[in-house]
């Protein structure tokens, strides 16, 4: 452990590989000083076993109805958190759920960002009409509220789990190519990009291996805490009855059915309530802590 | 026949309506393996000079040849290697996020260049750095072992021409002189040519044979080396120059300080 913690803040790193983990265990250190990010780090890690686990963890399938035990409170022998109004098992269905939200936030994650990267920063690199045209693109996508938006595009494809995704991610990525664009715009006039110019580099090169480099810490912090405003309109989506089809178990789904029982039933809706809430916060929290470590301002000192 | 050729030169910025004109009708050429310098005051459009050579300013007249040959726009990868340039700032020019090897052996990937290992580790040695550096970041460096660093990376494609933009003016004295010394040292055994910007007289003394003063664009005087350690100038701003400098310069060369 002591000859693995030595070999890794090594200053004069002998491997490519050596310092890449080397600066890994640096901001590691950092965040795990940081102890709001390390809460959040902890309820995205438990969020991400229990997707992982869910068939071990759930007490009962998720999609067994009995109607003999439809709306038992909290607390019941064998519901802890109760059940719905066709008789099944809060917990579980919330168990399964976070797979879904899992599926969610890691497609919109791997997508939105993407598009916002490369767009801002081309935008941001050539300037001139280049950025103009693909400025005002964004602006117009900008311009719509995103839940609106989301809504009349899955209106257009249909619901569906892969068109709630699809919708997000195609109103989530106008903020990323401003962030990285307005990141680009500082970097580009810079020495180190002339004098990767004057080696002969193209501007794809330098796009890829300069230029993205420093937006995306920027980018990483704006996504994570975008992750609680995606699990939010994928809740909010599957309220509308325009997201995830039921029976399937999803948050947003689940609090959409427990409205009509909000009085006398509150668990029903609660229940999912809370677990969107507790998700959200983890990933506000650990984005607050990314930013700490991975802020290009701070990182530098 | 003259290495660089530089010929009634001049560089106009626009920005809001208002046109700057940096650089106007200069001309002067370098031979090969020569060192010259360029001085005047903040603003007079010494650094633009160089920026213009590299296409990173607007050149509205004259002509730029290297080699007698009219440099191309946009400059391609023939000109890369040929003519490398060193920026005054070492904590600006260097990637942050990229270790030293990775600075060093872009170029040779960008060109295509093979055995990229012994060249990096050639190249640090050749201007003084321990190959264990090689996987540092430029943040786990001193500002004169960056420099050092974008020295040789301005290196890694054996160009035949060095444009230095006061390289020296963000150290502190003593890591100057040793700068200074080093690149003398590689202008000798690489048979570099070498055009130098500065606004300190006593730099420009220790490193050039010849030496262009410029004021607000124009050309004031081009003065020998003999003749500047003499004091001969024939016009009373470069004396001025050379006055306020002169108590650093008659000290003889820069020592390297221990």
């Amino acid at each position: 452990m002591s000859t693995l913690r030595a070999w890794l803040s090594d200053p004069n790193p002998a491997s490519r590989r050596q310092a890449r983990l080397g600066q890994a265990w640096l901001a590691w250190q950092r965040i795990r000083r940081n102890r709001l990010a390390m809460a959040g780090l902890v309820i995205v890690g438990i969020l991400l076993l229990v997707a992982a686990f869910a068939p071990l963890i759930a007490p009962h399938d998720p999609l067994v109805q009995d109607l003999s035990r439809r709306l038992l409170p909290p607390g019941t022998p064998g519901n802890l958190l109760g059940t719905d109004d066709f008789g099944r098992d809060i917990l579980s269905r919330i168990i399964y759920g976070a797979r879904i939200t899992l599926y969610i936030v890691a497609l919109v994650a791997v997508t939105a960002p993407v598009i916002g990267l490369l767009i801002g920063t081309v935008a941001g690199y050539f300037g001139g009409w280049i950025d103009a045209t693909l400025m005002r693109l964004t602006d117009i996508f900008l311009a719509f509220p995103r839940l609106i938006l989301a809504l009349a595009l899955v209106a257009v494809l249909g619901p569906g789990i892969e068109n709630a995704v699809l919708a997000i991610a195609l109103t989530a990525w106008p903020p990323y190519a401003r962030v990285a664009r307005a990141e680009t715009l500082t970097v580009r006039s810079s020495d180190y990009i002339a004098a990767i110019r004057l080696q002969g580099a193209s501007a794809p090169r330098i796009i890829a291996g300069h230029v993205v480099p420093m937006c995306l810490p920027s980018v990483i912090i704006r996504v994570t805490l975008d992750m609680a405003g995606v699990i939010l309109i994928a809740a909010g989506l599957g309220f509308l009855g325009l997201g995830v089809l039921p029976p399937t178990p999803e948050w947003g789904l689940m609090i959409s059915s427990g409205r009509k029982y909000l009085f006398e039933q509150w668990w029903v809706a609660t229940m999912p309530g809370l677990a969107i809430f507790i998700v959200s916060l983890g990933f506000n929290l650990l984005g607050d802590g990314l930013r700490d470590v991975l802020d290009p301002r701070s990182a530098s000192r | 026949m003259a290495l660089i050729e530089i010929e009634n030169l001049s560089v106009t910025f626009r920005a809001k309506g208002q046109e700057v004109r940096a650089v106007r009708d200069v001309s002067l050429s370098v031979g090969a393996q020569e060192s010259y310098g360029l001085v005047g005051e903040s603003g007079s459009g010494k650094s633009t000079i160089l920026r213009a050579i590299c296409g990173m300013a607007p050149v509205t007249g004259g002509t730029i040849r290297i080699g007698g040959q009219p440099v191309p726009t946009p400059r391609g990868r023939a000109f890369s290697a040929q003519v490398q340039m060193v920026f005054q700032d070492p904590y600006a020019s260097l990637h942050p996020r990229h270790t030293i090897d990775r600075t060093l052996s872009e170029p040779l990937a960008i060109h295509g260049i093979g055995d990229r290992d012994a060249r990096v580790v050639q190249a640090l040695t050749d201007v003084g750095l321990p190959p264990a550096f090689r996987f540092r970041y430029p943040h786990q460096l001193s500002g004169g072992q960056r420099q050092r660093v974008a020295i040789a990376r301005a290196l890694m494609l054996r160009p035949r021409i060095l444009l230095l933009d006061e390289p020296t003016s963000a150290l502190d004295a003593s890591v100057q002189a040793e700068v200074l010394n080093l690149l003398n040292r590689l202008r000798a055994e690489q048979g570099l040519t070498f055009l130098m910007v500065s606004h300190d007289l006593a730099v420009i003394d220790h490193m050039c044979d010849r030496i262009m003063v410029l004021q607000h664009g124009r050309t004031v005087e081009e003065i020998a080396h003999a003749d500047l350690a003499a004091a001969r100038m024939t016009t009373a701003y470069a004396r001025s120059l050379f006055e306020a400098s002169a108590d650093r310069m008659l000290d003889g060369p820069v020592e390297p300080a221990r």
